[in-house]
């Protein structure tokens, strides 16, 4: 696996663009593509960049929620020239409560997302974590709206721009009724997102890697591997169901996923 | 015969006999959305005069990203022959069209008629049966190229049509994930809600827009809804499955 190989690129290298992304972040002021200065070390000096911005992030108090998986969907795979998806941290601070209207001065260049959220109810520690033992540990499901965001300006991005810059990640509203697993297929499962009452996206599970289920047992076992493992509690943000779409101030996006049900994010006007 | 009927004739010819031909609005840029639902009628007749039979119609550019992607703004409708109709698990040949695609659909069977102005509740007590289907859609027109009354002209590129197995229609369908996969592999995803927000909806337009034509759905109709993703491109050999969400799925093969 590409991601558990050392970073051989001069650690500087990696230490600038950390800062970089991090003071984008606070400024909120998008920065150049870092793909440049990255490439000679590949995704695992991307990654290298979000732990370094992970490690910061904890230090500074910042607690982590859980994880997010990007690149789920075969068209935007293909769009960044990658065969993998990647994956991202989730801090507390990302979290909105569903109705709590947000306040674009939170982000950058916003977009959402339609998404299934599944809750651990147990540690996932082993890195060859079977589908089975995933589906026992999972506690919940519920639909999610991802607000991804990019400090890259333009989202003029590649796979190491987006892995470096914590897979894109912004806030995440989760829908409040939790949903058991049994008997839902979330590989069928229609989603439709709306904008102000307009469809913006439509699609269904198995657009998330053939399923949110398979794109949840990448994750865990990755984690498992990566020394950062899934625990009980943890929220899995499992990739976009449909299309991301944008969003402006004043814009009320309703993501409705067939059999999980459905969450609503409102931006400030 | 009339000026609208050597048209209708131009397209039941390439229909016929497979091949493309120019876009009817290059050289009569003044056509009409009524003169190309009258294009139509007197192009199916045709069809009608050499036996097929009528047995349902079809929706067309329910979607915005349909209507976005083909270049026009309002929804269009067809008529459905039993010649259309491709066995489920059958296969269809490539030799019967021009350049034909495949869009995964909803379908409604009829129990009554239904005509004009309807609720949502009276189209659905109308409704017998909803089954998973696939419409192949293949425009006469050169390139797939069309301006709104050509394809309205053109049946709504309507070409063939296949349909699963009938369920209950009392049960929601208004966001049922639907897949297309191609020799087993996904590549189409989707959701009924795609169909202006519920397949519903399709029909009660149906029900107005088939009306205005002066014409009305029939019991034992069967009414595709409208194309839920985008449309791949046939090709030899390949085996097309199209499975919606609660409703089954329906598969057919492409021969040469």
């Amino acid at each position: 696996m590409i991601m558990s190989e050392q970073n051989t690129l001069d650690p500087d290298i990696i230490e600038e663009a950390a800062i970089a992304l991090r003071t984008a972040a606070e400024k909120r002021s998008p920065i150049p593509p870092l793909r440049e200065s990255l490439s000679g070390g590949g995704v695992a000096a991307a990654y290298a960049v979000q732990e370094l911005n992970t490690r910061h992030a904890l230090s500074s108090g910042r607690r982590l929620v859980g994880r997010k998986i990007g690149l789920t969907s075969r068209a935007v795979q293909k769009q960044l020239g990658v065969d993998q998806p990647d994956y991202g941290m989730l801090f507390a601070d990302m979290d909105v409560p569903e109705g709590e209207p947000i306040g674009l001065g939170r982000v950058i260049q916003p977009k959402v997302e339609a998404e299934i959220a599944i809750v651990v109810g147990r540690d996932l520690l082993q890195p060859d974590l079977t589908i089975a033992e995933l589906i026992r540990a999972v506690e919940y499901v519920v639909p999610a709206i991802e607000v991804v965001d990019s400090r890259i300006a333009n989202w003029d991005i590649r796979i190491l721009d987006t892995i470096a810059d914590n897979a894109s990640s912004g806030l995440f509203v989760l829908g409040a009724v939790p949903r058991k697993l049994d008997g839902l297929d979330l590989r069928a499962c229609g989603m439709v997102m709306e904008c102000r009452g307009e469809p913006v996206s439509v699609g269904a599970g198995v657009a998330c890697l053939g399923s949110p289920i398979s794109a949840s047992l990448w994750l865990a076992r990755v984690m498992a591997r990566e020394g950062r493992p899934l625990l009980a509690g943890d929220v899995l943000l499992s990739g976009a169901l449909g299309p991301m779409a944008t969003v402006a101030a004043g814009d009320v996006v309703e993501a409705r996923i067939n059999g999980v049900g459905t969450v609503k994010a409102a931006f400030a006007s | 015969m009339s000026d609208l009927a050597s048209l209708a004739e131009i397209l039941d010819r390439a229909a016929h006999e497979r091949v493309a031909t120019p876009q009817l609005t290059h050289a009569r840029p003044e056509l009409t959305v009524e003169d190309a639902y009258e294009i139509q009628r007197l192009s199916i007749d045709r069809r009608l005069q050499r036996g097929e039979r009528r047995v349902g119609v079809k929706m067309g550019l329910t979607s915005r990203a349909k209507m976005q992607q083909v270049g026009v703004d309002q929804m269009a409708w067809g008529r459905l022959t039993d010649k259309m109709l491709i066995e489920e698990g059958g296969s269809l040949a490539l030799a019967n069209f021009v350049h034909p695609r495949i869009e995964p659909e909803i379908a409604f069977l009829m129990s009554a008629p239904l005509a004009g102005r309807v609720t949502m509740a009276q189209a659905l007590a109308a409704v017998a049966a909803v089954a998973p289907a696939m419409e192949v859609i293949d425009s006469r027109y050169e390139n797939f190229k069309f301006a709104l009354a050509d394809v309205i002209a053109d049946n709504s590129s309507s070409s063939g049509f296949v349909v699963g197995s009938w369920n209950d229609p009392h049960q929601d369908i208004s966001n049922l994930g639907v897949i297309l996969e191609i020799d087993g592999e996904v590549v189409e995803v989707g959701s009924s809600a795609a169909i202006l927000g519920h397949p519903l909806r399709s029909l009660v337009a149906a029900a107005r827009m088939v009306s205005e034509g002066g014409e009305r759905i029939e019991a034992g109709d069967i009414v595709l809804a409208g194309g839920i993703t985008a449309a791949p491109t046939l090709a030899k050999g390949q085996s097309i499955r199209t499975t919606v969400q609660n409703l089954g799925s329906v598969s057919i093969r492409v021969d040469a």
